[in-house]
């Protein structure tokens, strides 16, 4: 599959998400721009995608166990 | 009063109010009368509080007269956007529709430090509906209007903060609060000519404000001077322990002279491709200037999809930080037609690209710091336009219809930066120059900001017909 086609094939799938869950409110034109949406979504997690990282690469995420004090 | 105290900087607003030549009550009722015979012409109000206003100055006025003066912005005029919570039955609309009769019953943290500070409270000020987080395309996404630039009434004042920044370049409050996620307080800085600060992430405490992005929004000043930057700031930093993401680390403005001091000043390589071509010029100019304040080196940071970190943290916050506004069908109530559908469209990011995103942002965030060690700032075009014009389209690194590495990484870094005005382009409208530091480096962002501001004249210009 080219690389073209990866990408279309992955906007298609998740524009059927977004369908079957929203669809019943979007007309054609908003359809057209949700597509349009995730298109760039999609290019953007190829590109995060694109960067290899290691085991070792955490999200700069912070979380603390919780206790109430005292 | 008279209107001569009308673009005083706040600096000089207080020395008039410590040497009680000037009354914070009078101060206030001509901010408040400004505000509201001009505030429509600029779409930049949604409310004039003027009973706590009053209020609050005549508690200044009494205090500094029995010897209890508070610091530099005891009895001086603000407003705040309205994505912070205020109590007292003043709606907080977060420029939406849908939340247009909505009060609180607190008051955001950053409001409470400037009552604290003395500031007097004048007006909740307009915003990009959901500070832009639905996905808006043009100046019209706001139920009060599209914000009006003072420099030109046919462009816009900028986003999302654009009543932050046209009320205060039309003279409306001498300093006003903004917030940015990418952007916010940057981009109606540099529209409106005025000097913008945007804190370091953890700087000044989110509590009570409008969450778009709980890892990306922060909250700042905008004013007439960097100077005055600093000053704002110093009274709205600090920990809260009702914001975790705060820190424990006093912060002191330093407004000493810079005069004599060399900064070291980066530049990323090919910063300016795509700016217009006045920006360009503009900044070439500004860069001469800072030759004179010290070293210009260019730099370069390592081949990494910034944007794309920064956007995808951005959407997938937002996504789940409005799931009840977007799943609800609530949007539909929204200005601008895009924002009533878009927002859909971040159900497509899924799980495990939004922590790539979130594991690049570490690497992001060290490559920056590695690049910012040996230097005082980064500095580039505070935008790569001059303001769009109201009818127009708006570009955008957030939609990745503009190209934005300076916004994406000092957001996605969480690293301080102040734009401040740098010349004018097409349309009469101002360009601007910003100067990004490392994390908790604002002292030493605003000294270069000074040092430039006391070196050119851009921001004693103000529009004209105000």
């Amino acid at each position: 599959m080219s690389e073209a086609d990866a990408v279309r094939a992955e906007v298609e799938t998740l524009l059927a998400l977004v369908r079957a869950r929203y669809g019943s409110r979007l007309d054609a034109d908003q359809l057209t721009g949700v597509r349009t949406a995730i298109e760039g979504i999609v290019q953007a997690a190829r590109a995060l995608r694109a960067v290899r990282l290691t085991n070792a690469d955490e999200p700069a995420q912070p979380f603390a166990a919780y206790r109430a004090e005292p | 009063m008279a209107e001569d105290v009308v673009f005083l900087p706040v600096r000089q607003l207080a020395e008039g109010i410590r040497a009680r030549r000037l009354s914070p009550v009078a101060l206030a009722e001509v901010f408040l009368d400004r505000l509201e015979r001009l505030g429509p012409r600029y779409n930049a109000v949604v409310t004039v509080t003027r009973g706590r206003a009053l209020e609050q100055a005549q508690r200044a006025e009494a205090e500094i007269a029995a010897g209890r003066y508070r610091g530099p912005l005891h009895g001086i005029p603000y407003g705040a956007k309205d994505l912070l919570a205020t109590s007292g039955g003043i709606p907080t609309t977060w420029g939406a529709a849908p939340f247009k009769d909505r009060c609180f019953d607190f008051d955001a943290t950053a409001i409470l430090k400037l009552e604290a500070a003395g500031a007097v409270l004048c007006a909740k000020l307009a915003m990009v509906e959901l500070a832009g987080g639905m996905g808006y395309r043009q100046p019209n996404a706001a139920f009060t209007g599209p914000g009006v630039n003072p420099w030109n009434r046919e462009a816009w004042s900028g986003g999302s903060s654009s009543g932050s920044g046209s009320a205060v370049a039309a003279g409306l409050v001498p300093f006003a609060i903004g917030s940015e996620t990418w952007g916010s307080i940057l981009s109606p800085a540099g529209n409106c000519g005025l000097a913008g600060l945007r804190p370091t992430y953890g700087r000044v405490s989110r509590h009570g404000a409008m969450a778009l992005c709980w890892t990306l929004d922060k909250l700042g000043p905008l004013a007439l001077t960097a100077d005055d930057c600093g000053l704002v700031l110093e009274a709205i930093a600090g920990r809260d322990a009702a914001d975790p993401t705060t820190v424990d680390r006093a912060y002191r403005y330093d407004a000493g002279d810079p005069a004599g001091r060399r900064f070291r000043f980066g530049v990323l390589r090919g910063i300016t491709d795509g700016c217009e071509d006045a920006v360009r010029e503009n900044f070439a100019r500004s860069l001469e200037a800072l030759r004179g304040l010290g070293t210009v080196e260019e730099v370069a940071l390592p081949d990494l999809p910034y944007d794309d970190i920064t956007r995808t943290i951005l959407f997938a916050e937002a996504a789940s930080a409005f799931e009840d506004v977007i799943e609800s069908g609530a949007i539909a109530g929204l200005t601008a037609p895009e924002d009533r559908y878009t927002a859909y469209a971040r159900d497509a990011i899924l799980a495990k690209d939004y922590l790539k995103a979130l594991r690049l942002r570490g690497v992001m965030a060290r490559e920056a710091d590695r690049v910012l060690a040996p230097l005082d700032a980064l500095v580039a075009p505070g935008r790569s336009t001059v303001a769009a014009m109201l009818g127009g389209e708006v570009r955008s690194a957030i939609r990745g219809t503009a190209r934005d590495v300076m916004g994406a990484v000092g957001n996605g870094a969480g690293l301080p930066a102040v734009a401040v005005p740098n010349g004018f382009g097409a349309r009469g409208l101002p360009t601007s120059l910003q100067f990004m530091g490392r994390a908790w480096e604002e002292n030493t962002i605003l000294a270069a900001a000074r040092a430039y501001q006391s070196a050119t004249d851009w921001h004693r210009r103000h529009p004209a017909d105000v």
